[in-house]
């Protein structure tokens, strides 16, 4: 029962991690350009399927296809942030809506017609498959694994913004446009980096998640809400709240799934009805 | 002295609507002129269309050599202009400290040891955030994070406003002794425009959009009628 419980939990932090992974970049277009983009998952997708191609098609292990759906999902990001999403900043959020579904649509139909609408498979090396026997339980390989990659990510984003000059130009950027281009900070290339950082990060979820989440060409439809409940729990524009929020609701799914199988799906908008109202900002939303 | 800064024809404001008609300005380098008027006609635009932050409509802007009309704001910032903006715009997020590297632009006098030299409040305030600052502090690091961008020309936007009458003392001992220096070129909009006369050797006063007066600070501060007709706050 307690091994259950243990085992539960486990399962609900690796789940909320890799959703946290996924949804960072979203927090940081949300509460930094002030951008609604839904389709955020169809970059979490590019890296699914640019690991599924190089590792298929070309042999590239798993590991090293995880750089390269980061290198996909960025590249996509800054061709799509420079062509299409920098002309909708000042648009209204309907406006920003709309544009980002027809994305979504556009990338499904996309990529149903190259790849075709089933699952993708995954291959996972040896030595991340199966599961490890830690204190009586069994923890599954991957998944810790996948803790393992989000702990290394928070701490280095953290750095990131905390620590270095452009970190602080991001910050400046979000807390106000004006004073910092005024000063000399490039708003606009802060804006490009970070948009094309958020959407690698979302393309390496994407990447890990094959395993977890599955990857057809509906993937950003099928999680579009689990992005976006993310960013309202957590608060937009900080790296503290989507992360707690993405536990916190991993925790919920997972249990919510194992334990009242008959209404398991809800229970996360239940868990998100409750954090909103207790927190209205969001866990650490930043003031405006 | 070589010219610095040349705006000719400016007509400009937000939107659709129009606040200054027509003004043309020229600064040499290491200038000082002040720019006075009542509230609300257009000393505060005219700062922020040179910034390229209002909406211009006709006219050009040549700083250091360069046109700048159509430069977006942060190559202006760049070129050498040093903003401090009437409402400071303090970063919430980031430390005093942050403040000032986060703009900075080396290769000019001004570095972190010089501001803390200048201002060694924000020495013992660097590891606070922009928003546990109080008025005068902040109107401190508004001014140092303006001149660790090491501007050719640094524009105050009304940065006596709202602070005690003893904080104004001692930071217009500070913003004298830089202004004098002449190391660069100073616009200063001021409410309180004895203040602004003291510190500046040009002034412009504006009314409704249009320049009406062009004098020395010096001929305007012993011409009381003339001030009190143009600026006075009725």
């Amino acid at each position: 029962m307690l091994g259950n419980f243990i085992g539960v939990l486990f399962d609900g932090v690796a789940y909320g991690s890799l959703l946290f992974i996924i949804s960072i970049g979203l927090s940081v277009t949300m509460g930094l350009m002030n951008f609604v983009n839904l389709a955020h998952g169809a970059f979490a997708m590019v890296g699914g399927y640019a690991c599924v191609v190089v590792m298929t098609r070309l042999g590239v292990p798993f590991l090293a296809s995880l750089p390269i759906a980061f290198v996909a999902a960025a590249a996509a990001g800054i061709v799509l942030e420079r062509s299409l999403y920098r002309r909708l900043y000042r648009a209204t959020h309907l406006d920003q809506v709309l544009f980002s579904i027809g994305l979504v649509f556009m990338s499904i139909a996309a990529t149903t017609y190259f790849f075709g609408p089933q699952q993708q498979p995954v291959q996972l090396p040896e030595f991340l498959r199966g599961q490890v026997h830690v204190l009586g339980l069994d923890l599954g390989t991957y998944r810790l694994f996948l803790i393992a990659v989000v702990i290394i990510i928070t701490v280095a984003l953290t750095w990131l913004i905390e620590r270095t000059r452009f970190g602080a130009e991001i910050r400046a950027s979000v807390d106000n446009q004006q004073a910092s281009a005024g000063l000399g900070i490039n708003v606009y290339r802060v804006f490009s980096l970070t948009f094309a950082l958020g959407s690698g990060l979302a393309g390496l979820g994407g990447g890990l998640g094959i395993d977890v989440l599955g990857l057809d060409p509906t993937f950003p439809l099928k999680y579009m809400v689990y992005f976006l409940l993310v960013v309202a729990v957590g608060g937009a524009g900080t790296i503290k709240g989507p992360l707690f929020a993405a536990l916190i609701l991993g925790i919920f799914d997972v249990a919510g799934k194992y334990y009242v199988p008959q209404v398991g799906a809800f229970v996360i908008y239940v868990a998100m009805v409750v954090l909103l109202i207790v927190f209205p900002h969001g866990l650490a939303g930043r003031r405006t | 002295m070589p010219e610095l800064l040349r705006a000719d024809g400016i007509t400009a404001g937000y939107g659709d609507s129009i606040i200054l008609e027509d003004i043309a300005l020229n600064l040499a380098a290491g200038e000082s002129l002040a720019l006075l008027g009542r509230n609300g006609v257009g000393k505060t635009t005219l700062l922020l269309t040179l910034m390229g932050l209002a909406r211009l409509r006709q006219g050009r802007i040549v700083f250091n050599g360069e046109e700048i009309t159509q430069l977006p704001t942060h190559r202006r910032a760049h070129a050498g202009l040093g903003w401090v903006p009437q409402e400071r715009f303090m970063f919430p997020s980031l430390t005093v400290e942050e403040h000032l590297s986060v703009v900075a632009r080396p290769g000019g006098p001004w570095n972190l040891g010089r501001i803390y030299k200048m201002f060694p409040r924000l020495e013992e305030r660097r590891r606070n955030l922009g928003n546990q600052l109080s008025g005068g502090e902040q109107q401190m690091l508004a001014i140092a994070r303006a001149l660790m961008t090491n501007p050719r020309l640094l524009l105050l936007d009304e940065p006596m406003e709202g602070l005690a009458p003893i904080i104004v003392q001692e930071l217009m001992k500070v913003i004298g002794q830089i202004v004098r220096a002449g190391e660069f070129a100073v616009i200063v909009v001021e409410q309180h425009a004895r203040l602004a006369l003291e510190l500046t050797q040009q002034t412009i006063v504006l009314d409704r959009g249009r320049v009406v007066h062009r004098c020395t600070s010096e001929e305007l501060l012993r011409d009381r009628s003339t001030l009190d007709r143009l600026v006075s706050v009725a």
